[in-house]
């Protein structure tokens, strides 16, 4: 109790004036508070106006600390230079995250030897969405709420409650500093005054002999808003993580195909992509006949599509509607209500979708009919003229496995074929095999005749034929998009813009505030500003010639370092 | 291409009247101590003349980047040569507004050649105009980088006016240990100065005499082949001697890149910054013959009688004024940007942690003196140290990380 | 003042406390959504070889191994007789075996499942849905989930009948 008393004591100002525990210079007339500080003759102290921050106790408890160590500027600037420097380290190596598909485990030592391993075993692989990374973001996240409440409403206080005539030591230890005597009349002198201060867009109150003037004063709310925004915004980005509001895939699309997007009741169409170059022409001569290709333009010609019944099931067809469609490029996505689709990458080598072969008796070269083979998903048996095609196997990448048995040796039809027993007029009741390769390069590649004979021996009577490119569909490309929905976007630009808002605030004007009192013909003026010196000692001059004094610059500043 | 003749004509023009402003406002400084004058009046008379060729300088810089962005059709920032230049020409308009608010003289001398500098390391890259890529197309591009820029530059600009308070105020007679300590922190700047100066010496150099040798690496099947402008002293990693000129009887690389800098370019980017810094050192061992004392110890008396405060005020006024600009360029556009070309405003890209670190540590800088009062020379080191972290996102991260950004081209 | 100001200063901390945790806890399990050991398994909604629709909750109360295969890769296929194996051995014990094939078509897995003479259900996944909510990436990948819908184990890469015994063993035993 007794420090309480003490300090309650030492609070109260000679002007009459009570003041809360930790506070500098006296809210009303802003003489220092402590013994000390009135005898020294150094600068005054003039942060928040010298107003007792809110977490200042005589007395603080566990929360009280807590809260204080968040209200620090100091340690929000160790905090700040932590992630400043763990930033840093995520940036030795490429983040797991740059790479779609890799273990990391094994990809960092192989890549960068120790360092790479060292590396990977730090964590530092996924740097940004390590705990202490995220804790750090979270710590400033705090650290910004809490300084803010902490300042805002003693600063709010502190300009609001003002004694126009203030204390002497409170103007002369300020760092800019007039003092002169006065011949004419004070009254008149101040009533000179004020027009010219007006005229800088100051707002003059005045008390008989004394005058503050004042302006830009929302400059000092600047940093608050700049926080506010970042608050904000770092809110957002943590609205991210709920379920809903963020969706991020990395599909292919084929040229021509409609394929879904999981999780979502959309379909999408590829329906042409383009890629250009750009002509030898428009290129630099350095380049030029170097065979270098400078990419012009990556396009997809998309359509959306979304069910509208039988979406779940997967053993019906799902019924669509068409509800947009967008030339979708690097710079352009495509959006429906929030749903966006973005050009991220794209393959030219054209997948073989459907041949439609002829049967053809090889004798004779009659033709006995022609069907539709699809590539992907083909019919059981095939009835051609009077001969059944009975498709036993297939093979999307044909292959041998190491038993010597036909097999696919991946899921991709970069090498399809087909295994038929052909069942007709003129052949065994069992039927005949026959091995069809649809690829012209395959056929040589896997000697289709050769295999052919071997099977069918002395009944090798047909082959499958295709007359013509018009028998062949291509999917020309494959086109990879991102679909993304991020639904706090609008969250993120409000808080940038808020914070933008408060930087030009706080740095393209400063709150000045001018005071003059004449004691018995001795005049005292005195200025702060929160930043700028250079510019107020400069208005100053210019002030005081319009009641003709000329004062140097330079001559106005007291010295000392303060900001 | 006409059009792009005259705008590579500008761009030289540019370059020679900043040297001719350079030399200008070295007159302007150091002739105040000459016989015969006032000082006052000299440095009124000459500053007044050196800051109307700077900005003659300027103007013509503008005839450069609007005849190019005319003559190329699109923005003249989309490769190496191109975002150098402009920056230069930013640093010019940011020394410009801060020297209408300030009118210090000096201050042209220090920030000019910082422009200087940036314009010949520009010169560096290849120059000739390209096409835009996809990726670029956009109307971000002006915005984005050029706001990012011209923050940038009026951080130079802090940088320069916190250096010459350094170069005004550590006090290069004493012992003292901390006193030591800020000399050698002043000499390593000019130093690192020195060694950007020496890498654009050694290209121009090796350019003029056409040298080239190049090398193949055959990687997992693949063979790439690179083209070394400067005598390779490291070679890629496992790489075979295509063509080698000899350099002073050199006839082999002396060593090979270690096996952890992956890419055929690694090692010519290694072999680079090997350069750099032996043309930086023997240059700097010159100047010191010549000289006879540390280089900070020669400028020091140049600045004698400039007021310290002035230039804390005007470090801080830069960097104040740059902030936003930078935080709107840099950071929010770059944001809007990618959530229009990629779909996700931020990716964790290395040139836009960068950006990030830049602006986390600018915004140290800020709170340390508007909150805790670091003013003088630890805010002046802060500045120094601020701008070398701008160069490296500009240029280190392009140099030695990759990523997303790295379309920009290096040398 | 004194004590609504202690109220305010409680309940921001408390909401930073709130926040940041899950900030913490959503970014460090985050991995992509990808499902671990521990989680629920995610619920799938597909086309069996058999004609019908199935889905997770068939297998409500029971305990599965989940297999992601494909007919091109080598030691999926190695894996299917001690999968058969193992469906044939503790199909009475409540444990189902499921096959769900990456994405091929209809007849190519037809024609694998009747040559290797496969009994239990298998699924397929033409549009990689279930692939893809359960973050597979190499093949095959198996899942042990007990009774009680939660994934016990992930196992990567090819499986022998020992080991795939001695997990099932283990996930019927720790019910």
């Amino acid at each position: 109790m007794i420090p309480d008393i003490l300090s309650f004591k030492n609070t109260k100002c000679e002007c009459g004036h009570q003041n809360p525990v930790g506070t500098v210079l006296c809210e009303a007339c802003g003489k220092p508070i402590s013994k000390e500080d009135q005898e020294s003759d150094k600068l005054l102290e003039m942060r928040y106006d010298g107003m007792a921050r809110r977490s200042q106790r005589s007395t603080p408890n566990m929360i009280d600390r807590i809260w204080n160590f968040f209200s620090s500027v100091k340690i929000a600037v160790y905090m700040i230079v932590l992630t400043l420097l763990g930033s840093m380290f995520g940036t030795i190596f490429p983040q797991e995250s740059t790479f779609l598909n890799i273990d990391a485990a094994t990809y960092y030592p192989e890549t960068y030897g120790t360092a790479g391993l060292i590396y990977y075993k730090l964590g530092l692989s996924h740097t940004y969405e390590s705990w202490w990374f995220v804790l750090l973001l979270v710590m400033i996240g705090a650290s910004l709420v809490i300084c803010s409440l902490d300042r805002v409403l003693p600063l709010y206080k502190a300009l609001s409650k003002r004694k126009i005539r203030k204390h002497m030591q409170f103007l002369t230890r300020q760092k800019v500093v007039y003092q002169t005597r006065l011949d004419e009349d004070e009254e008149v002198w101040i009533n000179n005054i004020v027009p010219a201060l007006k005229k800088r867009g100051y707002r003059v109150h005045t008390d008989g002999s004394a005058l503050l003037a004042e302006k830009y004063r929302f400059s000092r709310w600047g940093p608050y808003i700049l926080h506010i925004g970042l608050i904000i915004f770092l809110l957002a980005v943590l609205a991210r993580g709920l379920p809903g509001l963020n969706m991020d895939q990395h599909l292919a699309f084929p040229e021509g195909e409609i394929k879904p997007i999981p999780n979502t009741s959309f379909y999408l169409k590829n329906e042409k992509f383009t890629v250009e170059y750009y002509t030898e022409d428009d290129l630099p001569e350095e380049f030029k006949g170097k065979g270098k290709m400078l990419p012009k333009l990556f396009q997809t010609q998309a359509t959306l599509y979304e069910c509208t019944a039988d979406c779940k099931d997967p053993s019906k067809e799902p019924q669509l509607v068409e509800v947009d469609s967008h030339p979708i490029e690097v710079n352009d996505p495509l959006n429906y209500k929030g749903l966006k689709a973005y050009q991220f990458d794209f393959d030219t080598n054209p997948i073989l979708r459907s041949v439609t072969p002829s049967l053809i008796e090889k004798k004779t070269g009659k033709d006995i009919g022609q069907f539709k083979l699809d590539i992907r998903n083909p019919e059981r048996t095939y009835q051609v003229g009077e001969y059944t095609l009975n498709l036993v196997e297939k093979y999307m990448d044909f292959g041998m496995n190491d038993l010597g048995e036909p097999v696919s040796i991946s899921p991709n039809p970069n090498a399809p074929s087909f295994l038929f027993l052909i069942k007709g007029p003129n052949l065994p009741a069992e039927g005949v095999q026959y091995f069809y390769f649809p690829k012209q390069i395959d056929k040589q590649r896997f000697q289709q005749d050769i295999i052919n004979e071997k099977l069918a021996g002395a009944y090798n009577l047909f082959e499958l034929d295709v007359d013509g490119m018009s028998n062949v569909d291509f999917s020309m490309s494959t086109t990879y998009l991102n679909i993304r929905v991020d639904k706090v976007m609008p969250f993120v630009w409000l808080g940038s813009a808020i914070g933008m808002l408060g930087l030009v605030m706080g740095f393209y004007w400063q709150h000045r505030r001018i005071w003059i009192r004449i004691d018995e013909g001795d005049l005292t003026l005195a200025a702060h500003t929160n930043k700028n010196w250079f510019g107020i000692r400069k208005e100053i001059t210019v002030v005081l010639q319009k009641v003709n004094m000329e004062v140097d610059e330079k001559s106005l500043d007291n010295g000392g370092n303060q900001v | 291409m006409k059009l792009l003749d005259f705008s590579s004509m500008f761009f030289t023009i540019a370059f020679l009247v900043y040297c001719v402003a350079f030399i200008l406002y070295g007159v302007a400084v150091m002739g105040r101590v000459w016989r015969n004058r006032d000082p006052e009046q000299h440095m009124k008379k000459w500053g007044r003349l050196s800051f109307l060729v700077s900005t003659l300088g300027l103007v013509a810089h503008l005839i450069y980047f609007f005849t190019r962005w005319a003559g190329a059709g699109h923005i003249p920032v989309s490769n190496m040569f191109e975002f150098m230049s402009t920056l230069s020409m930013m640093i010019i308009i940011a020394f410009t507004v801060i020297f209408i608010i300030y009118r210090k003289t000096l201050l042209g001398l220090f920030a000019v050649p910082i422009a200087i500098i940036i314009m010949a390391y520009a010169a560096v890259f290849p120059q000739e105009a390209q096409p835009l890529i996809p990726s670029l197309q956009s109307w971000w591009l002006q915005v984005h980088v050029t706001m990012a820029a011209l923050g940038e530059s009026f951080f130079a600009i802090g940088f320069a006016a916190g250096f010459m308070y350094l170069l005004r105020t550590v006090d290069f007679n004493s012992k003292e240990k901390s006193d030591r300590r800020q000399q050698r922190g002043v000499e390593f700047t000019l130093l690192s100065i020195v060694v950007v100066i020496g890498f654009i010496a050694s290209v121009y150099a090796f350019r003029v005499g056409g040298y080239e040798s190049v090398f193949t690496q055959e990687q997992e099947s693949k063979v790439s082949r690179v083209e070394y402008k400067l005598p390779p002293i490291v070679a890629p990693y496992q790489s075979k001697v295509e063509s080698f000129q000899s350099f002073l009887g050199m006839k082999e690389p002396l060593f090979e890149a270690p096996s952890w800098m992956v890419g055929i370019n690694a090692g010519r980017k290694l072999n680079t910054i090997i350069w750099s810094v032996l043309a930086g050192l023997i240059l700097y061992a010159l100047i010191r013959l010549i000289l006879r004392k540390p280089l900070g110890r020669a400028i020091h008396p140049l600045l004698k009688g400039l007021d310290a405060d002035d230039l804390d005020e005007i470090t801080y006024r830069s960097i104040a004024i740059g902030f936003p600009i930078f935080t709107l360029g840099a950071l929010i556009f770059a944001m809007m940007w990618a959530q229009i070309a990629w779909g996700r405003f931020w990716g964790w890209d290395p040139k836009e942690v960068w950006a990030l670190i830049t602006w986390l540590f600018y915004s140290v800088y800020l709170h340390l003196r508007l909150s805790r009062g670091w003013q003088g020379k630890k805010s002046a080191w802060l500045a120094v140290l601020g701008f070398m972290i701008v160069m490296f996102t500009l240029v280190g991260v392009n140099l030695v990380i990759a990523g997303l950004h790295s379309y920009a081209g290096t040398n | 003042m004194g004590k609504s100001r202690k109220k305010v200063q409680i309940v921001i901390l408390l909401m930073i406390v709130i926040l940041g945790g899950y900030a913490i806890i959503s970014n460090v399990n985050g991995s992509g959504g990808k499902p671990e050991v521990g989680d629920k398994a995610p619920s799938f909604n597909l086309l069996g070889l058999d004609g019908s629709v199935h889905n997770l909750d068939e297998y409500k109360g029971k305990a599965m191994v989940i297999n992601f295969w494909g007919t091109w890769c080598k030691p999926c296929v190695k894996e299917m007789p001690a999968l058969q194996a193992q469906s044939e051995k503790w199909k009475d014990k409540d444990v189902v075996v499921i096959g769900i094939n990456a994405g091929e078509d209809v007849m190519s897995v037809d024609n694998f499942v009747k040559q290797a003479n496969i009994s239990f259900p298998i699924l397929l996944d033409p549009n990689k849905e279930a692939i893809q909510s359960y973050g597979i990436s190499p093949l095959p990948t198996t899942l042990f989930v007990a009774a009680d819908g939660r994934i016990k184990k992930i196992h990567l890469g090819e499986l022998d009948l020992s080991t795939l015994d001695y997990e099932i063993e283990q996930l019927v035993s720790n019910q």
